[in-house]
């Protein structure tokens, strides 16, 4: 009897200290977090008391709620979408047998592995007007002779700061799908060359089903981790001129550590996480309608 | 096919020329920051901000190399770095291998319950949760401190844990323990003596791929850690990066005595991570 009680109970040993660390380093910042949002919050960061959706409101109703919001959805639909675009090209490429293929893998993996901070500071300077690289490589090559001011605008910095975004999660996509490219059987092509197939025909109707389960595993993580990235946007404009480069991470850190508006920065954080609850549900709920089919 | 190969292929040989042209191409452009950096590390400030710049520096200064360890405390952010990811790497494994094992050799109920929850918590970026890791932190006496910056790493990496180390283990058959556990060993052993070493490869690309991630981490370090000397390299650098004046040379310097590790690391787990990556979707 007591063996038996101990079999059930074996497996919740097992995963105890996972769950543990989980429930407090993660589950209670949630709990936190959502109980911040309805709380009156003072400067000094103490609860006092019940407020309702008061922070919320506050939130929604900020001029510059709109804009980040705004800023938040292009960032991320523009960095999955050319990524992935970009990044399952280059994985066709990859995918060809030829000489230096392992020295061009080798080199795809660099910004993947290089922390995003000095990635984003390195583009900074590239991009700087008066001693940039990118205006002295074209000075030096002779193509331009006055420097260019190459982000005049804030939209313009944050059109680079998603340039940089693209360019740094392109690995992450690339190999993923490389690795489902290279567990095509190849005997697949064989037929359908013999078929007649040509090479778009064998791309749409081979390659990309084929390929399809490993990059939807890409895109729904990169979904999450694009909308969720601070790195980026904090070390190129830290979100100004007056939140026209923000998105929303930049500018709940802002709220909470700058301006000492904890609450509604709290606030900030559930309707990100809402977003991307119903950006999970609605790819949960389509994979398994087609799990049915 | 290679009858022909006599005779030129004139179509063959110009989509052979365009794939090089190409690939060449985007490794030149995703190296051409990496070339950036390294070029401007090696530069003097007066030349950096000199109106006629030129690609490569005029005059090489190595010295920059060794100036940054005077000009910042780069050994201790070194030491913190490695501590952070080594510590990191080491709680989560501690976790991560029984509730992976558990989760690929026994049926209990609430797996389900636990697997979605795991990726849920994938969800929650830390920085969306900074506020409130600010606050546990500071129940435990924890800001400012690199137990702390350990445990979050660790905790936010078990998903990533878990989801590789569960596919592994399902790619391996079960037969070798339960022919262990028949000679005597109870589970503990048998995972140790018999399914460990078999799953060697995937535990080392979990392991290095934690390191890497708790490496790079900025965005909880910048939050919580205030005294410049237990800073990680990711944050410690940007001293250079004043409000005011950047000092490109020592940033880019010092960035890439940051960088360099980690990418041999990753170079070495590349092909095996992306493998248990969409594995483990698949699957899942």
């Amino acid at each position: 009897m007591k063996k038996k009680l101990l079999n059930k109970a074996e497996p919740y040993i097992w995963i105890a200290p996972s769950v543990i660390l989980m429930s407090i380093f993660i589950i209670v910042p949630i709990f936190y977090v959502f109980k911040m949002s309805l709380s009156k919050i003072t400067k000094a960061g103490l609860i006092k008391g019940f407020a309702g959706f008061s922070n919320f409101e506050a939130v929604l109703t900020s001029a510059k709620f709109a804009l980040v919001l705004r800023n938040t959805v292009i960032w991320t639909i523009l960095v999955v979408v050319l990524s992935t675009v970009l990044g399952f090209i280059l994985a066709l490429l990859l995918n060809n047998e030829f000489k230096g293929r392992k020295v061009a893998r080798a080199i795809v993996v660099f910004p993947w592995a290089t922390t995003l901070v000095i990635q984003a500071s390195v583009w900074k300077f590239i991009i700087d007007t008066d001693y940039g690289a990118l205006n002295t490589l074209l000075k030096s090559l002779g193509i331009i002779n006055t420097n260019i001011n190459w982000a005049p605008t804030p939209e313009a910095f944050f059109a680079w700061e998603i340039a940089c975004g693209i360019f740094v999660t392109i690995p992450f996509v690339c190999f993923t799908a490389l690795s489902g490219l290279q567990s095509i059987d190849s005997s697949l092509y064989e037929a359908a060359t013999v078929d007649g197939a040509n090479y778009w025909q064998k791309l749409f109707q081979i390659t990309l089903p084929l390929v399809k389960p490993s990059l939807t595993v890409a895109t729904v993580l990169n979904i999450i981790y694009v909308f969720n990235s601070f790195p980026i946007v904090w070390t190129i404009t830290k979100g100004d001129p007056a939140s026209r480069t923000d998105t929303l991470v930049t500018y709940l850190y802002k709220l909470a550590f700058y301006n000492g508006k904890q609450g509604e920065a709290a606030a900030v954080s559930v309707i990100g996480f809402l977003i991307l609850l119903v950006c999970a549900s609605v790819y949960m709920v389509s994979t398994l309608k087609k799990g049915d089919e | 096919m290679r009858l022909d190969s006599a005779r030129i292929n004139w179509g063959k040989l110009l989509t052979r020329i365009l794939l090089y042209f190409t690939v060449v191409l985007v490794c030149v452009f995703i190296l051409y920051p990496y070339f950036v950096m390294l070029c401007t590390a090696l530069k003097s400030r007066a030349e950096i901000f000199s109106i006629n710049g030129t690609i490569f520096p005029k005059e090489v200064l190595w010295s920059n190399f060794i100036d940054i360890w005077q000009k910042a405390p780069m050994s201790k952010y070194m030491m913190n770095s490695i501590i952070i990811a080594a510590g990191s790497t080491t709680i989560a494994m501690i976790c991560g291998i029984p509730a992976a094992y558990a989760l690929a050799r026994m049926k209990f109920k609430g797996q389900t319950a636990f697997l979605g929850f795991i990726i849920v918590s994938q969800m929650f970026a830390p920085v969306v949760l900074l506020i409130g890791i600010y606050k546990v932190m500071m129940s435990f006496g924890l800001t400012n401190n690199l137990l702390g910056l350990i445990l979050i790493n660790a905790a936010f990496n078990q998903a990533f844990t878990i989801w590789l180390l569960r596919g592994t283990f399902i790619s391996i058959s079960a037969e070798m323990e339960q022919a262990a556990t028949i000679d005597g060993c109870n589970r503990v052993q048998a995972m140790f003596r018999v399914l460990l070493p078999v799953a060697a490869p995937g535990i080392v690309t979990t392991l290095i791929f934690i390191f890497i991630n708790a490496w790079n981490e900025y965005t909880v370090a910048l939050c919580l850690i205030s005294t410049d000397t237990i800073k990680p390299l990711t944050v410690g650098i940007n001293i250079f990066n004043g409000y005011n004046i950047i000092e490109w040379q020592y940033l880019f310097a010092s960035s890439i005595f940051a960088i360099v590790p980690v990418v041999i690391l990753f170079m070495s787990i590349e092909k095996h991570l992306t493998a248990g990556l969409t594995a483990g979707g698949v699957k899942g």
